[in-house]
């Protein structure tokens, strides 16, 4: 069973001189409670994948099948709805409305789904509490780390109870530390309540968090790797050169 | 949506420089309008007031459609009609006091009463003395009575004798009854025998109104109706005429102050333009954000309407504030001014219904239409924006497209300049300003290019940095510069205009008042309400030692497409001889003569521009003798009535249609060789016996017209102040803008070595820079649109003397560049002391 | 590796028998998962730490049981355990396997250096997540020691993992050259002779 599946994805930029194959037939299939790492080099289409499996922008040619429909057919109105109920986002900058409280910027997309601001506010101080961030659900963004900005970013992703979670470098602006924590974090996401993420990163200890790496080289899928029950840690020490 | 309108008040409390400049701009647009709207209404309703309140308590009252005059015969018509219980026949006259009078007003109402019908339609309850009794009107008994209230301002005691100025000089009555009626400012009135009132005044039999009463319970309407029937359409039937030449006055000073308040606003729009394209832009993160969790393009559309919304509520709540401020403020100072000409009462600011829904609507409607562009281009961003990093203010592209529809409108409006026709002159200035607005985006380039090299001359290394931030964004800095533009165009050609006016009626002046002598009322009503003097103060004057060929001028009243037109009579022989008329093109001074056949009337320049007829037209005119057909035969001014539109016609007319015989305004020349001196002496002495006239020499005469035409211009450079000020918001709001949204850059500047003065320097430089664009298309469209408002100046018929407005560029420079520099002066010290460090890490 | 002078150290801090030794060691590097070690291993080298005269058989101890001999340093063995803390450890990444694999897959047509640097990273991975998992499951009152061991594993195989990107990057370079041969050395060959020797690394190696 695969709850998020692109067949074919292509995307291409420009035209003539200008043109980009960003993406090239880019079959991906993603389970449900999966946490799926991608990297690659700078420019290999990491982005692109992200983009046009969130919605946020239509494939040249291929589909992206999301809890069974194909939204690479669907009008900007229909994506807007499937990106407020079935996706969540976390972006690299946070992307918090500076304006708004840590708990005001979670309920966002419940708010916008037409919750009722009281309920909705509820379940963001519930989630904010579940990531961790009990006591500062009154405060503004300026007021918070990048760290827990960006635990109120996975807050904001997660309030819709989403099919997948799209992380698009999220410790791409983190220190070490902060980055740790929020790839701990997403582990516990798609580990213990079973959502499916797929992420963007550059950091290997960042990507070893996930289940499964995909690599990416010039818009192309290269090498696609479970990761998770792997040997003893005696072999990964020994290979290590520890031993 | 609660989200948006929470998002929109946070963002607005977020920003609160910028939310308080763009606040100001609507705030000053609406204050204007619902200021001065506010004042305008209050005099216009007190002068219907005082004469409403002159109807009373009767049932019906009937005046003249011409406002004059009328045969006392109509009263038995109105008398015969079912319904009407008892009619009063009366004669209503406000004169003017002269300044010497010795009572304390500066003007009264003498109305003329029927003693015994009179109580029949109106009550007069006594609170001393007695009533008028029939025996008053033996002519031996001078007897009137007066609100005791009147009596009390005026000093009178029951049985004292007052002057009171008419038409044979004076009159002195005995105040032999005391009202208990309250004395409705501005109509107090003076009650006297109707054949006293109508010799006072020289009418004759004639009577101006009629009250009356109706049987009790009779339908109102209905019989309103019968009246109206019985008596035809040369009689206003209810209510005293209202559509007097003042109110229209007053309506017409009404347009032009909602103009000049659409102009504030319009230059608002762009400021309000300015800062919700900045928004935007700043904000884009935050809207691709938000569409990529799942907000509509609606959504966001409404996000920004509804922050716009709320923008022009708060500016239009404080400018109504402001407004109601204003509105006191300027009552009191034109209520004085006012007061002084006609004796109006203070009047209260008082807002129609339609004033608050007007300034509400232009006031809240500018500010989300100016934000409706800006509010799509945010509705328009992808969620990919979200993903992108921060930009800084990065170069925008120029708007190209719309930059060449500007130019084409820029042509279209010079073909409409040189069509000839003052419409479309008209026309073409609006269609210029838009076409500036349009074209200046890319328009900023060139000459911003252009002007920098001067600057550069003084800043040189600052003077290009403030040329290269600005063409970053030529679609503020056009914004900006069609603020100021506008601002520029007011102030060249209002300037321009009032001196070439002024110059214009200088030399008017002069050739009209080619008489010596010129005697008029103290307090000069022309259209109405000014008693005139019998034939008596002419044949006095005609008498004295030392005065040669003496003319007059008669006035009356009527109606044409429902306005009102002043009538002159003219004595064709004796007013070719002395009065300096100008003609019109094709007319001449064989016109004049023509005027002695009946049935022909000579017409001035406003009001073949206000009717569009001309020579050769024939006007079927009502008069209180019926209709009556009438030939123009002539186009001319005189200076006195140049500004009403107004018609001549022979005195023997006038007095057969109107049945006016006395004369209002006097000219006289001295006889040739003799001394001047000594028949101002004499004709002085004569004079002096009709108190409420003046007499004025050439000298004396010019010298009044000119403190009235400075007190004018005054006005009009307050306007002109006024109207520059939303220029000095706009260029305050873009520049801190622009320290704003180059915080970074600053910092790095600094870093780098610039001095404070340096970043001062780059502020100041692209103030100036922004002047300078809106100054060059101002100036343009400045001199154009004093240009075609001299071209409807004389579409009205006077020849203006068109004078390039040296004097107004001169202000509208000096105007724009001390502007730039006082707008300059907040944001360089915001920037010089922005804090390098903390600057750097600016997000 | 110096399992040798971890005994030694072991022993410093007080005497004990082989059984003891074994299971001291384990709590050091945290717990067999880590570095497992069997307890023959440890009585083979005591026995040869004994033959060098580095320790003694102190006492013979019996406890319902077989008889337990109790080490203790000699004044040998704690000069030698002194000289170990004075010398550096050697860095061994020079012999490297995965180096081997692909420079020799590059030469050989049957084989593919692509495909090896795949399968690596793909096992690098695989020890990065079983390692971070591990690290993440330590709480916080988990001796600080073993959180530094498996950081350093973690460390390693970053590095390891960025070497490996680096080398693909530049594998199609590396193919136009020919395989380093010993007569006529080349550019392009890795410099493993030239690595600097630091002092005390001669006495560093015997795992
Ligand atoms: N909007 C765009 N227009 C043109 N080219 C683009 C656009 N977005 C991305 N690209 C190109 O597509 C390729 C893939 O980009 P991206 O998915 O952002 O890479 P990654 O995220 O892996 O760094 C790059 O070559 C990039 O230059
Ligand atoms: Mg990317």
């Amino acid at each position: 069973m695969t709850i998020a599946e692109t067949r074919g994805l292509t995307k291409i930029y420009g035209a003539g001189e200008t043109r980009v194959v960003a993406l090239d037939h880019v079959d991906l299939a993603i389970e449900p409670g999966e946490f799926v790492a991608v990297m690659g080099p700078s420019g290999c289409g990491k982005s692109t994948l992200l983009n046009l499996m969130g919605g946020l922008d239509t494939p040249t040619e291929g589909s992206v099948v999301l809890d069974g429909r194909d939204i690479a057919a669907m009008s900007d109105d229909e994506l807007t709805s499937v990106r407020r109920k079935r996706i969540g986002f976390v972006f690299q900058f946070f992307n918090l409305i500076p304006v708004l409280t840590a708990a005001e910027n979670a309920s966002l997309p419940l708010v916008l789904d037409g919750v009722p601001p009281k309920e909705a506010l509820g379940r963001a101080e519930e989630m904010l509490a579940k990531v961790g961030l009990t006591h500062r659900s009154g405060s503004r963004p300026d007021q918070l780390s990048g760290g827990q900005q960006q635990r109120v970013a996975v807050a904001r992703a997660l309030i819709t109870d989403p099919a997948l979670v799209l992380a698009d470098e999220p410790t791409g602006n983190l220190d070490s530390r902060s980055s740790e924590e929020i790839a701990g974090l997403l582990r516990q996401v798609s580990g213990e309540w079973g959502r499916a993420i797929l992420m963007v990163t550059h950091d290997p200890r960042i990507a070893a968090h996930a289940d499964r790496i995909v690599f990416m080289r010039d818009g192309r899928i290269v090498d696609d790797t479970r990761i998770a029950n792997s040997d003893s840690a005696r072999d990964a020490m020994e290979r290590a050169g520890l031993l | 949506m609660s989200i948006q309108l929470r998002l929109a008040a946070r963002y607005l409390a977020g920003r609160k420089l910028r939310t308080t400049l763009t606040t100001l701009a609507i705030v000053l647009g609406v204050m204007v309008i619902f200021g001065l709207n506010g004042i305008l209404p209050g005099m216009i309703q007190s002068i219907q007031q005082v004469m409403l309140a002159s109807v009373g308590q009767v049932d019906l009252s009937i005046t003249s459609a011409s406002s004059g005059t009328f045969e006392p015969s109509v009263a038995q018509a109105v008398a015969r009609v079912e319904g009407v219980r008892a009619v009063s026949p009366a004669l209503r006259r406000t004169i003017a006091l002269p300044r010497d009078s010795g009572l304390d007003a500066s003007a009264l109402v003498v109305v003329g009463i029927d003693p015994v019908t009179a109580p029949h339609v109106r009550p007069y309850p006594l609170a001393a003395g007695r009533m008028l009794r029939p025996s008053d009107e033996s002519g031996m008994r001078t007897a009137a009575m007066m609100s005791r209230e009147l009596a009390d301002k005026l000093g009178l005691r029951l049985g004292e004798r007052f002057k009171l100025p008419s038409a044979s000089g004076t009159t002195v009555l005995e105040l032999v009854g005391m009202l208990d009626t309250p004395a409705l400012p501005g109509s107090e009135e003076v009650i006297v025998s109707l054949p006293m009132a109508q010799r006072m005044f020289d009418v004759g039999d004639r009577i101006s109104e009629i009250d009356a009463g109706f049987v009790s319970g009779a339908d109102r309407e209905a019989v309103q109706r019968a009246v109206r029937r019985a008596i035809g359409p040369d009689y206003i039937v209810g209510a005293v005429q209202t559509e007097s030449p003042l109110s229209a006055g007053f309506e017409a000073a009404s347009f032009i102050m909602n103009t000049i308040g659409v102009f504030a606003l319009a230059m608002g729009g762009f400021i309000i333009l300015n800062t919700f394209r900045t928004i935007v832009s700043e904000r884009r993160h935050d809207i691709g954000m938000l569409r990529a969790v799942g907000a509509s393009r609606r959504t966001i559309l409404g996000m920004f309407l509804l922050e716009s919304l709320m923008q022009g509520l708060l500016g239009t709540g404080l400018g109504l504030l402001a407004g109601y401020g204003l509105a006191i403020v300027a009552n009191n100072a034109l209520g004085r001014m006012v007061e002084q000409i006609i004796n109006l009462p203070p009047t209260d600011v008082r807002f129609t219904p339609s004033t608050w829904v007007t300034a509400i609507i232009l006031g809240v409607g500018v500010t989300v239409l100016a934000a409706l562009v800006p509010a799509r281009a945010a509705a328009r961003i992808t969620p990919l924006e979200a993903l992108r990093p921060a930009i800084g203010d990065v170069y925008e592209a120029a708007a190209t497209k719309r930059g060449w529809a500007g130019l084409a409108l820029v042509a279209v409006a010079v073909a409409g300049l040189l069509s000839g026709n003052t419409g479309l002159a008209g026309l073409s200035v609006v269609l210029l300003l838009a076409g500036l607005a349009l074209g200046s985006s890319v328009a900023v380039r060139p000459l911003s290019d252009f002007f920098s090299r001067a600057i550069e001359l003084v800043y040189r290394s600052e003077g290009g940095v403030a040329r290269a931030n600005l063409q970053r964004n030529p679609g503020r800095a056009a914004a900006t510069a069609s603020a100021v533009m506008i601002s520029i165009a007011l102030i060249v050609a209002l300037v321009g205009t009032i001196t070439s006016t002024i110059e214009g009626f200088g030399v008017y002046a002069e050739k009209s008042t080619g008489t010596d002598y010129l005697i008029l009322p103290q307090n000069l009503l022309l259209g109405g309400g000014t008693v005139g003097a019998g034939p008596e103060l002419r044949a006095r004057v005609q008498d004295t030692p030392g005065i040669g060929d003496v003319a007059t001028l008669r006035f009356a009243n009527t109606v044409l497409n429902g306005t009102a037109v002043q009538v002159v009579g003219i004595d064709p022989k004796e007013y070719g001889r002395i009065a300096g008329f100008e003609y019109s093109k094709g007319s001449s001074e064989a016109d004049l003569t023509r005027l002695e056949r009946d049935g022909t009337v000579l017409a001035n320049g406003v009001f073949t521009a206000q009717y569009g007829s001309g020579r050769g037209d024939t006007l079927r005119l009502p008069t209180p003798s019926g209709e009556k057909r009438f030939r123009v035969v002539g186009v001319g001014n005189d200076y006195i009535n140049a500004k009403i539109p107004t018609l001549y016609v022979s005195q023997a007319a006038l007095e057969r249609w109107w049945g006016v015989t006395t004369d209002v305004l006097i000219l006289a020349d001295a006889r040739p060789g003799s001394d001047k001196a000594a028949a101002l002496r004499e004709l002085t002495k004569t004079v002096a016996e009709f108190p409420s006239f003046a007499l004025y020499d050439t000298a004396s005469w010019r010298k009044v017209q000119a403190d009235l035409y400075a007190q004018m211009e005054s006005i009009y450079y307050v306007l002109a102040l006024i109207l520059a000020i939303p220029s000095l918001l706009a260029l305050l709001n873009t520049l801190t803008i622009g320290v704003l949204a180059r915080t970074r850059e600053i910092g790095m500047l600094r870093a780098v070595g610039g001095t404070r003065k340096q970043i001062k320097r780059i502020v100041l430089s692209e103030s100036l820079l922004l002047a300078a664009l809106g100054l060059s298309a101002g100036l343009i469209a400045g001199v154009w649109l004093g240009y075609v408002m001299i071209l409807a100046v004389e579409g009205l018929g006077l020849a203006m003397p068109y004078r390039f407005p040296g004097v107004g560029i001169a202000l509208a420079v000096a105007v724009g560049l001390s502007f730039a520099a006082l707008a300059a002066l907040i944001p360089a010290r915001q920037a010089a002391k922005l804090d390098v460090i903390r600057a750097l890490r600016y997000e | 590796m110096s399992v040798r002078h971890a005994i030694l150290g072991l022993l410093a801090h007080e005497p004990r028998h082989g059984y003891d030794l074994h299971g001291a060691f384990e709590a050091l590097v945290g717990g067999r998962g880590v570095w497992p070690v069997n307890p023959a291993q440890i009585y083979t080298t005591l026995s040869r730490l004994e033959e060098a005269g580095l320790v003694v058989k102190s006492m013979t101890r019996r406890v319902g049981g077989p008889d337990q001999n109790v080490f203790e340093l000699t004044e040998a063995g704690r000069e030698e355990l002194d000289r170990w803390y004075e010398s550096g450890a050697p860095s061994m990444h020079q012999r490297d396997e995965v180096f081997l694999k692909i420079t020799l897959a590059v030469a050989d047509d049957r084989a593919r250096p692509e495909r090896v640097i795949s399968r690596q990273r793909a096992t690098l991975y695989r020890d990065l997540h079983e390692l971070t998992t591990r690290r993440s499951q330590l709480d916080t009152e988990a001796p600080l020691a073993h959180k530094l061991l498996l950081d350093k594993a973690i460390m390693h195989i970053e590095a390891d993992l960025r070497w490996l990107e680096m080398t693909e990057a530049r594998l199609h370079e590396m193919s136009r050259q020919p395989v380093p041969e010993r007569e006529k050395p080349r550019r392009g060959r890795p410099r493993v002779t030239s690595i600097d020797k630091r002092p005390g690394e001669e006495g560093g190696d015997d795992t």
